[in-house]
């Protein structure tokens, strides 16, 4: 048994990874009204192209450019091959041939690279931190992954809303017909917005990998708490995913310390029904009713 | 220059215009009236990209543009202020105005805007808050003024006066048709409310079931009894 303080620490680093993961969800959502459930298989795939270029190259900054390269590609990938084909059809049939791309993935990375759960390295050791003389579960690898995350909330930010790529995108998600007499090229701001989430995606696989092992499957429980914090947080929000994305890793942190690791996704679920039931434009959400 | 040749769009079965041509010259308003159903909006549609006709031409400036989608469409100069709330709620005002035009230089956007500003002033106030906290009468200047971003010398209006008040209407109609007499700036405006555009109007169009059945100086085409009797029930 450990402190409370522990769990603490320790859910705040969690929650960062899932607030990564999160973000990728948002940013498909806003650029096409699509959940994303591939990301997971996305990010799993990209994390094992980077694992190679870290095998081959040695460098785990190699290995992160690589898998973020890979991200976009596989994200343009994604949107050409499939979503493009099915936006025809209504928004259930999209959702629902993101799954199909989550199970495809994951068969063929188990072709590729087989089953095998592989460890993934880190750029910083991956030891507790001493503080006031005690280690603690945070770890100098927490740490970093809690400044990438900050630090590529505040780029989306910025590209999202100060930029004029950023206002195509969001005009091309809330009102497609008026991007488009504006002329904007709207195809082209959903590719992009696929784009940009597989490359967060990556980013989120490459910091996921050393904590939780690779393998085709190991992220699936990433997603589940992923998909709880976008919805929580309102999944038009970036503020949101994250906020929320801490959030639920603080509170299944404090589940597993306090109960059982398996409990984890039950909680998880739990929370996303209350929201459903309370809240269901998510807590951050300053929209009211939108008919898209 | 607009010129459209023998347009005819369909809807499946449902032909919504058979064969119509007209041109929209430069420095005037032309209006196109006609009962609901007449064919007023798939028209302007048509025109701006977002409905393929089925036969027909649509040429701007010489250049044929028949089939183009709206965002290759606008950049020939053709903006469409399209029926309702063409405004993006969840966007600024100050970003739905920067919306239109993205592909012109930044000195032609500036000046763009600029010209907004001081035709709409309001919306210069207002240029930070939400869209969705203007009154109908600002939104639908809102959406004009982000269709002249995108620096068009063809602007086609349809139906503006949708849900605002008279005064309003008549407002915005005057401002656009002195636009158009100073700045030679070619309008296409699309009305139910026959009066108000054949006032404001050069020329007027009757449509009805998908036809041009009367095209003419405004002026006679608002004074004909029988005509406005058979086709615009008034």
């Amino acid at each position: 048994m450990g402190s409370f303080l522990d769990y603490f620490l320790g859910g705040i680093a969690n929650g960062a990874v899932i607030a990564l993961m999160a973000l990728a969800l948002v940013l498909v959502w806003r650029s096409t009204r699509v959940v994303n459930f591939a990301q997971v298989g996305q990010a799993m795939f990209t994390s094992f192209i980077a694992l190679t270029a870290v095998n081959i190259t040695g460098s785990w900054l190699i290995g992160l450019i690589v898998g973020i390269i890979a991200g976009g590609i596989l994200g343009f990938i994604v949107h050409v091959l499939v979503m493009r084909p099915v936006r025809r059809a209504d928004a259930s049939g999209a959702i629902i041939a993101t799954f199909g791309v989550l199970i495809a993935l994951q068969s063929l990375a188990a072709m590729i690279w087989t089953a095998e759960p592989r460890a993934y390295p880190t750029p910083i050791e991956y030891a507790g931190l001493t503080i006031f003389g005690r280690v603690v579960p945070l770890t100098g690898y927490d740490v970093f992954v809690f400044i990438v995350m900050i630090v590529l909330v505040l780029f989306l930010t910025i590209l999202l809303t100060k930029t004029k790529l950023g206002l195509s995108m969001r005009a091309s998600a809330f009102n497609p017909e008026v991007a488009r007499l504006s002329g904007v090229r709207v195809s082209r701001m959903l590719a992009i917005g696929w784009i940009i989430a597989g490359m967060v995606g990556a980013v989120a696989g490459v910091l996921i990998a050393p904590i939780s092992s690779l393998s085709p499957n190991t992220f699936d429980i990433f997603l589940v708490f992923a998909f709880t914090a976008a919805v929580i947080g309102g999944l038009d929000s970036l503020v949101g995913a994250v906020a929320f994305g801490i959030g639920t890793g603080l509170i299944l942190s404090l589940v597993t310390g306090y109960s059982d690791a398996s409990n984890a996704p039950i909680v998880a679920l739990i929370l996303l029904a209350l929201n459903l039931w309370f809240k269901p434009d998510g807590a951050f959400s300053h929209h009211k009713a939108r008919s898209v | 220059m607009l010129e459209v040749e023998n347009l005819s769009v369909s809807y499946g079965p449902v032909k919504a215009l058979s064969d119509v041509s007209l041109t929209v010259p430069p420095g005037r308003v032309t209006a196109v009236i006609g009962a609901n159903g007449a064919g007023k909006s798939t028209l302007m549609r048509t025109l701006a990209g977002l409905v393929k006709p089925e036969e027909g031409r649509i040429r701007m400036n010489g250049q044929d543009i028949t089939g183009w989608g709206p965002e290759e469409v606008v950049r020939t100069g053709i903006a469409l202020v399209p029926e309702g709330r063409s405004t993006i709620p969840d966007l600024t005002v100050l970003e739905n105005l920067r919306l239109g035009g993205m592909w012109r230089t930044g000195a032609q956007r500036t000046a763009s805007e600029n010209r907004v500003f001081s035709l709409f002033p309001i919306l210069e106030e207002r240029k930070h808050l939400g869209a969705d906290t203007l009154s109908g009468g600002e939104r639908q200047q809102l959406a004009i003024g982000r269709a002249l971003m995108c620096g068009p010398q063809t602007l086609l209006l349809d139906e503006p006066s949708l849900g605002l008040a008279p005064l309003i209407v008549t407002q915005i109609l005057h401002l656009v048709e002195k636009m158009a007499r100073e700045s030679g700036l070619a309008v296409l405006l699309v009305e139910q409310n026959a009066t108000t555009a054949l006032r404001v109007a050069r020329t007027g169009i009757v449509l009805n079931l998908g036809r041009i059945v009367i095209s003419g100086p405004a002026s006679d085409v608002a004074a004909d009894e029988q005509l406005r009797h058979a086709y615009l029930g008034y």
